[in-house]
């Protein structure tokens, strides 16, 4: 009876057939899922990836059957076939598989990605403020630094597993993602997922750590920007230069390089038509697909790795010593602004973290509440611009250089 | 290398390579926003 039950309902079956570990594994994803997707629509977190992902979620977990040879699994996506002959099997059989072995596992996701965060950009906010932008956007990154030296110092970790994990501290999905796959591609699925999960926090998170830095009587500053009036066309030739200078220094990070300038570039040549494109219909579907991958790939299995423990502290780590450390460099910049006898909020310090456009954002909103009049965004933006920039060079600097530490 | 003086040793080219970035950002803006002889002689006439 009980065995005629199970085949008549694998989903639930096969919970009896695993072990008791996975199983309760398996449901607490399921609820996992459930609250990720909940809180997306609620807006709590950014729906963009975590509706997607927390539907993925509940349907790898609970869509579990018996497979050919009573292997227990699903015919979603297998992210562990490795050797040619699996994945042009599994590609046949697992409906997410293409999209993984084809767009995932390469990169090229993320990348696609980029080009929509590149489309996204402007220009003019990173030129109002350039040097305070990067000054920010270099504290901002203090989180990467301190994680790598913990993961390796504390946590024993080999040098490129705790270099992917510290570029969380970048606060840049798409690069944790090109990182992970260069720098630990045994760990790129549980890298990925928690840096999303994490990067989705931040809106949960930074509000309460701005609040608790920076005194009520400062998050109100109005801080004065001049937009320089800058050609279109020499916004162009910067990105060009921009793009030639970052992949001549540092080539393994050219794709990704490639993929932000080149949504920059067609943006500012007025590729209507691209532009579009990348910002509102192909950054999208990669966004879409990039969720719910991360979401199917959250199967009982991955979770119960040793090593995502490790990961969860140290990705957490990162981004709160990283959100840290685009504080300080907000006061520090607030003192800088002040000797010279302007006004500088330092809550900008928040927008270094390169999450774009969400941080840029808070720091608005942070601001908003005690001053309604205060415009910070345009110069929150040149931050996020700029952290960009920086997560991209030190993403590069990892992966052509790890190989030093001994 | 020691991970410490790795760690500090690419914070330091990180700084490096971004001001350089900025710094191209600066000059270009700089240099291609300069009003142009002819135009201007141009706008006066």
């Amino acid at each position: 009876m009980l065995e005629t039950l199970a085949n008549l309902f694998p989903g639930i079956g096969t919970m009896f057939a695993m072990d008791p570990t996975t199983a309760i594994a398996r449901i607490a994803l399921i609820v996992l899922g459930f609250l990720l997707a909940y809180l997306g629509f609620k807006g709590t977190l950014e729906p963009l990836i975590m509706v997607p992902m927390g539907i993925g979620m509940i349907a790898v977990n609970a869509g579990t059957m018996f497979l050919a040879g009573g292997e227990v699994g699903n015919i979603i996506v297998n992210p562990l076939v490795a050797d040619t002959e699996s994945i042009m099997a599994a590609m046949q059989i697992n409906f997410l598989q293409p999209i993984y072995n084809l767009t995932f596992s390469n990169g090229l996701i993320a990348c696609i990605v980029f080009m929509g965060i590149g489309a996204r950009s402007e220009i003019s906010f990173l030129l109002a403020k350039p040097w305070t932008s990067i000054i920010i956007a270099l504290f901002a990154e203090l989180g990467t630094f301190v994680t790598l030296v913990l993961g390796v110092l504390v946590f024993g970790l080999a040098p490129q597993v705790a270099a992917a994990i510290a570029t969380i501290g970048g606060a840049d999905g798409p690069m944790v993602l090109v990182a992970s796959l260069m720098m630990a591609p045994e760990l790129l699925v549980p890298i990925s997922i928690i840096a999303y999960l994490y990067l989705s926090l931040t809106y949960g998170g930074y509000p309460a750590l701005i609040k608790l830095l920076v005194p009520k009587k400062y998050r109100g500053i109005d801080t004065y920007v001049e937009t320089p009036a800058v050609s279109q066309k020499a916004k162009f030739v910067f990105i060009l230069v921009a793009c030639g200078f970052l992949c001549l220094i540092l080539p393994v990070a050219a794709p990704l390089f490639l993929s932000f300038f080149l949504g920059m570039a067609v943006k500012e040549a007025n590729v209507s038509h691209y532009t579009r494109l990348l910002e509102s219909g192909l950054s999208y579907l990669a966004t879409l697909f990039l969720g719910l991958l991360l979401g199917v790939l959250c199967e009982a299995s991955t979770i119960l790795n040793p090593t995502v423990l490790t990961i969860l502290i140290l990705g957490i780590l990162a981004l709160a010593i990283s959100a840290v450390g685009g504080l300080l460099g907000g006061w520090v910049m607030y003192f800088v602004h002040k000797r010279k006898g302007t006004e500088f909020n330092p809550v900008l310090g928040i927008a270094g973290v390169s999450c774009v456009p969400t941080t840029a954002k808070l720091a608005q909103h942070a601001a908003s509440e005690e001053n309604p009049f205060a415009m910070i965004l345009p110069v929150a933006m040149g931050a996020n611009i700029s952290g960009v920039i920086t997560s991209a060079i030190i993403a590069g600097i990892f992966i052509t250089t790890i190989g030093m530490v001994a | 290398m020691n991970i410490v003086l790795y760690a500090l040793m690419t914070y330091g080219l990180a700084a490096v390579i971004s001001f350089a970035v900025v710094a191209i950002i600066v000059v270009i803006g700089k240099v291609m926003s300069r009003p142009d002889k002819n135009e201007e002689e141009s706008t006066d006439a």
